[in-house]
């Protein structure tokens, strides 16, 4: 019992408190309930323009960083997994080393080669050095998914005369899904959450909902401020869910027929 | 069979070389007086030298270190007690455990916006005080968000850290072979043995892994301290931030050799912290 009321004072009271805030921009002390209002909404409704655009771009940056980062890690994984090498150990150390060391390290010093390759202020510059930070992440889903799933149906399905990539396709994919699924969520979230890099290496003309949100906070218009966390806290709900549900469906047709 | 292995890795060593290694030396370089924007120039240790002799620098890094230290420690005993406390309800009420998404997905900004409503001396904290009778006044209510030791920066590392360790730990608890326990109970170990014998040691690696993630995330980050920083000392990474920004390009070497010492400071914590947690378990085991 003393657990649930615990739980729910750290993560449902938060959620309370944005909501009446997104319902009470006036909410001033020392009222303890505020008085209705929608302003916010209204504010939204009026000039939809911004708030759109801005949730367009990072939903747009994060699933392309989800992307890249799959595709930067699937043969690496792989090889990590079931090879052995002089120095595995230290190249694994050295491959995590971008989600542990502080991001302003390389990145201050990467925005400097990105101004003067043209990269800077672009949102595929935006996607390369997310992809930086959040790769570690899906390496290591990915690897631990390929240890999991072992080499004996690849080899059974190559003796059998299946060519590399029908392999990979029928055989590897579909046991893969799950930790792919596990991997792209965490890498979708540090993108979509990240407000220094998208701010340092899109310069400002890339928008971003952490953007958005940022100004809001800090200046007196918190009714908004809360009413646009919530939507921040929906939106990646919603792609877990449907993720789910995807994820439910496709092995339900696979293995049932 | 070489071959193979190089082949496999390139699609992560090329984009690591070209932005990861790229990026780092470049930072290298320029704190080294080579490859400002002004144009090449010569190289010095000048910069780390003025570091040295800087006591802003000092204060900043001892803010930074005891808000990591502080919150990352705190993350992962409430994630800990939580992960237990869930762990000893029927499996159909750990379900409630889910709740603690809510913190995962929240990004730091947000976090950090929460805190500020919640304990800002005119915050939700502050009025419920006034309407109960406990302050008179918002001056009464402590000022939590300038102490100056980064009390709010805690705050709101602690609501992103706490689910980050439950997640973590949990994994582990949750799989965890009950018959262990059982046979320790037989062999007559009160409760307390059971979790200091048989129960935290399989809990340590992944405390670990969430202490030091937490630990270097929360020192190198800028987002919460941008928002619930106080400008003196500042953390670490808002010093090089202003440097960056806000004064002219002659000061930029100087942010990037605080930022070379960042890199240098979190690699060699991270490499000393995992021997330093392995040789433990070594050595626990052996006993």
């Amino acid at each position: 019992m003393p657990t649930i009321i615990v739980l729910a004072l750290l993560f449902l009271l938060p959620v309370v408190v944005l909501i009446l805030q997104a319902g009470a921009p006036g909410w001033r002390f020392p009222e303890l309930m505020p008085e209705l209002s929608f302003d916010g909404l209204r504010f939204l409704a009026a000039r939809p323009g911004p708030f759109l655009t801005a949730l367009a771009s990072s939903l747009g940056y994060s699933l392309a960083t989800v992307a890249l980062t799959l595709a930067m890690t699937i043969l690496p994984a792989q090889v990590l997994a079931f090879r052995s090498f002089p120095g595995k150990n230290l190249l694994e150390g050295l491959l995590l080393l971008p989600a542990l060391v502080p991001a302003m390290t390389f990145s201050m010093g990467l925005h400097f080669i990105f101004i003067k390759i043209g990269l800077a202020d672009t949102t595929p510059g935006v996607i390369l050095v997310l992809a930086m930070i959040a790769y570690p992440y899906m390496l290591r889903a990915l690897t631990t998914g390929y240890m999991l799933m072992g080499r004996e149906y690849a080899v059974c399905a190559r003796n059998l005369g299946a060519p590399a990539w029908r392999v990979f396709l029928d055989v590897e994919l579909p046991q893969l899904l799950p930790a792919m699924a596990a991997g792209a969520s965490v890498v979708f979230l540090v993108a979509f959450s990240e407000y220094f890099l998208v701010f340092l290496i899109g310069g400002g003309s890339v928008a971003s909902f952490t953007g958005y949100l940022f100004p809001l906070i800090t200046s007196s218009n918190r009714g908004l401020g809360a009413l646009v966390t919530l939507v921040f806290l929906t939106v990646p709900i919603l792609l877990f869910i449907a993720l789910e549900l995807g994820l439910y469906r496709y092995h339900r047709k696979r293995w049932m027929g | 069979m070489k071959r193979g292995i190089v082949h496999g890795l390139l699609p992560l060593l090329l984009p690591y070389c070209a932005l990861f290694c790229a990026g780092l030396a470049l930072t290298l370089a320029q704190s080294l007086g080579l490859f400002l924007p002004l144009g090449p120039g010569e190289i010095t240790a000048g910069y780390y030298q003025n570091l040295i002799q800087d006591q802003g620098v000092k204060l900043s890094l001892g803010l930074s270190l005891s808000v990591a230290f502080l919150s990352a420690a705190g993350s992962v005993l409430g994630g800990t007690i939580l992960a237990l406390a869930l762990w000893r309800m029927p499996p159909g009420l750990r379900r409630i455990g889910v709740v603690s998404k809510v913190g995962l997905i929240l990004p730091h900004v947000a976090a950090a916006f929460l805190v500020l409503l919640m304990f800002s001396q005119t915050g939700l904290v502050s009025s419920l005080l006034f309407q109960t009778g406990i302050i008179a006044s918002p001056e009464e209510f402590p000022n939590i968000l300038h102490t100056g030791n980064g009390l709010g920066m805690i705050l709101a590392f602690l609501l992103k850290g706490v689910p980050f360790s439950l997640l973590l730990i949990g994994a582990v608890l949750f799989g965890f072979d009950i018959r262990l326990i059982q046979t320790a109970r037989m062999l007559g170990a009160g409760p307390w043995r059971v979790f200091w014998s048989v129960i935290l040691p399989r809990l340590l690696p992944a405390m670990h892994s969430a202490f030091i993630i937490l630990f270097l995330y929360a020192f190198g980050s800028f987002d919460i301290p941008f928002v619930l920083g106080e400008s003196h000392p500042g953390m670490l990474s808002i010093r090089v931030f202003d440097i960056f920004f806000q004064r002219d390009l002659v000061q930029r070497p100087q942010a990037m050799a605080i930022l070379t010492l960042m890199f240098v400071f979190a690699a060699v914590f991270a490499m000393l912290y995992n021997r330093f947690a392995a040789y433990l378990d070594g050595w626990r085991r052996k006993l």
